[in-house]
């Protein structure tokens, strides 16, 4: 029943999509794709423009993640500090990812680098304003029961500050997961030659229609793939969360 | 053990200043169980968290076995009213009371001891792997309590502990608190706001003033040794010390 219900609603809309198709030449129908999709990415463009970008992506996100949570838990712990910081850091967050693209490239050059990171300077806001506030709204009962205790330095700090902040950390980690996608294959669009985003564009520009489509369903795939991943770690990391039905309060 | 001497606590803030304690002055002699009653607002939260070295005093000094209080010291154990808050979630029963004792540096065997004992001690052995939000109010109000015991401190500080569960889990608490006291010989410093609670577990009661707070009686609780919910509390002497206390306590509120 569970399955029905799950494959119901994209069974229908293949259908839909074969229905429609044909209808144009910009829309071909789900088996042209379907063929394209397997003789396009189950071939050396697997290691050379998938691999490529999802490492890319990866790194730009671990990287975002250890500089937005480091700098979010000494941002939340001092009031001086948040003070004096948090309008720039709104300020920050404001500007649009994508427009740093061409200040980037001016900085970093065209390679790696410069796509880690436009992936980071996009995926650390979210992620360093979720650690600020979950640091700032620790509770300062749970505080005072580390002071009495003696629970400091680095236990404190993994024991208390970042499982305290945990459920905010992770909201900022999911937001920044789909702000990575977006940018990997924007950075890729800009100046580049290899990489999912780039292969997309060639396509279109090549008229391969099939294979411009396919491209787009892997980059569905590979965010649907990345969102279930990151919902089993959620689920694990915040189990004590959801079972104390604080997420309700 | 404990000696508090004129000790004050003033807030500043931007032009305002409120002195929450006038001067504060008594001891708590070596195993003894002592209440602090008073009326609402009065200071006593302010009082034990100066004591415990959690918040700085204005004026005097706290003193516990002879060494003056300027931070937590490593031979006090505090229970806090609020239980929901001052059990970490995401460990277990077991972690929650073993997290000071890895932080004392104890070896793993004298760990598992003091924490299967101190469980055992509050009935919770079963519940070590639950998580605290699986328990019950006055469970986890149980569970602090194994963690400041198994901690072994010379000074054990409540604040209110059961003002937040009902009134019968609150006796079978009050009778718990007493046979640990009696078990263990700790020194105990009891904050409470309800009267017979105080005048029921005490061997002293320290009646305190409205705010700015002092010490208004310094009262020895003559009642037997051995308490009983209904035997105690039955006990006609039990209901003049009751309102003795009580009297005091309506004219603290009337020199308000």
């Amino acid at each position: 029943m569970r399955v029905v219900r799950l494959l119901a609603l994209p069974v229908l809309l293949v259908l839909a999509w074969w229905a429609v198709s044909g209808s144009s030449f910009y829309l071909p129908s789900p088996d042209r794709v379907g063929r394209a999709f397997a003789e396009t990415w189950f071939s050396e463009r697997l290691v050379l423009d998938v691999l490529p970008s999802v490492g890319r992506l990866l790194a730009g996100y671990v990287l975002a993640g250890l500089l937005g949570v480091g700098l979010g838990v000494l941002i939340g712990l001092s009031r001086r500090l948040r003070a004096t910081l948090e309008p720039v850091l709104e300020f920050f967050r404001a500007i649009p990812p994508p427009v740093l693209v061409p200040l980037i490239m001016l900085l970093a050059g065209i390679d790696t680098p410069m796509k880690v990171l436009v992936i980071v300077s996009g995926c650390v806001w979210p992620i360093l304003l979720n650690t600020v506030e979950g640091v700032r709204a620790l509770d300062e009962v749970l505080s005072d029961t580390c002071r009495m205790y003696g629970v400091r330095g680095a236990s404190r700090m993994r024991r208390f500050v970042l499982r305290g902040a945990s459920p905010q950390i992770m909201a900022g980690l999911r937001q920044a997961l789909s702000i990575g996608i977006i940018l990997m294959v924007i950075s890729e669009m800009f100046a580049s030659s290899s990489g999912l985003g780039f292969t997309i564009v060639l396509f279109q520009r090549q008229f391969q229609i099939a294979e411009m489509w396919s491209g787009i369903l892997l980059l569905g795939l590979l965010g649907l793939a990345l969102s279930v991943l990151f919902r089993g770690v959620e689920r694990r990391v915040l189990s004590w969360y959801y079972g104390s039905g604080a997420e309700r309060a | 053990m404990l000696e508090i001497s004129s000790l004050g606590k003033v807030y500043e803030s931007r032009g305002r200043r409120v002195e929450a304690i006038g001067s504060i002055t008594f001891g708590v002699g070596s195993g003894e169980l002592v209440c602090v009653v008073g009326p609402s607002g009065c200071g006593k939260t302010t009082l034990l968290r100066c004591i415990a070295g959690l918040l700085p005093a204005s004026a005097g000094e706290v003193r516990v076995a002879g060494v003056p209080v300027t931070g937590p010291p490593p031979n006090m154990a505090v229970v806090f009213q609020e239980y929901g808050r001052s059990l970490f979630p995401w460990m277990t029963v077991r972690e929650n009371v073993e997290l000071p004792l890895k932080e004392k540096r104890l070896p793993a065997g004298r760990r598992r001891e003091l924490v299967g004992e101190s469980l055992t001690a509050v009935g919770l052995i079963e519940a070590a792997e639950a998580h605290p939000w699986q328990l019950s109010g006055g469970m986890q109000q149980r569970v602090a309590i194994a963690r400041a015991v198994a901690y072994e401190p010379q000074v054990l500080l409540m604040d209110e502990p059961f003002a937040a569960v009902d009134a019968q889990t609150r006796a079978d608490l009050e009778d718990l608190i007493l046979r640990l006291w009696r078990d263990l010989g700790v020194t105990t410093l009891f904050v409470t706001h309800d009267i017979d609670e105080a005048v029921y577990l005490g061997q002293r009661v320290i009646v305190l003033s409205s705010s700015p707070t002092t010490v208004m009686e310094d009262l020895k609780i003559d009642l037997p040794a051995e308490r009983d919910q209904v035997a105690t509390r039955s006990l006609p002497r039990f209901g003049e010390l009751r309102g003795h206390v009580y009297r005091q306590i309506q004219r603290a509120r009337g020199t308000r």
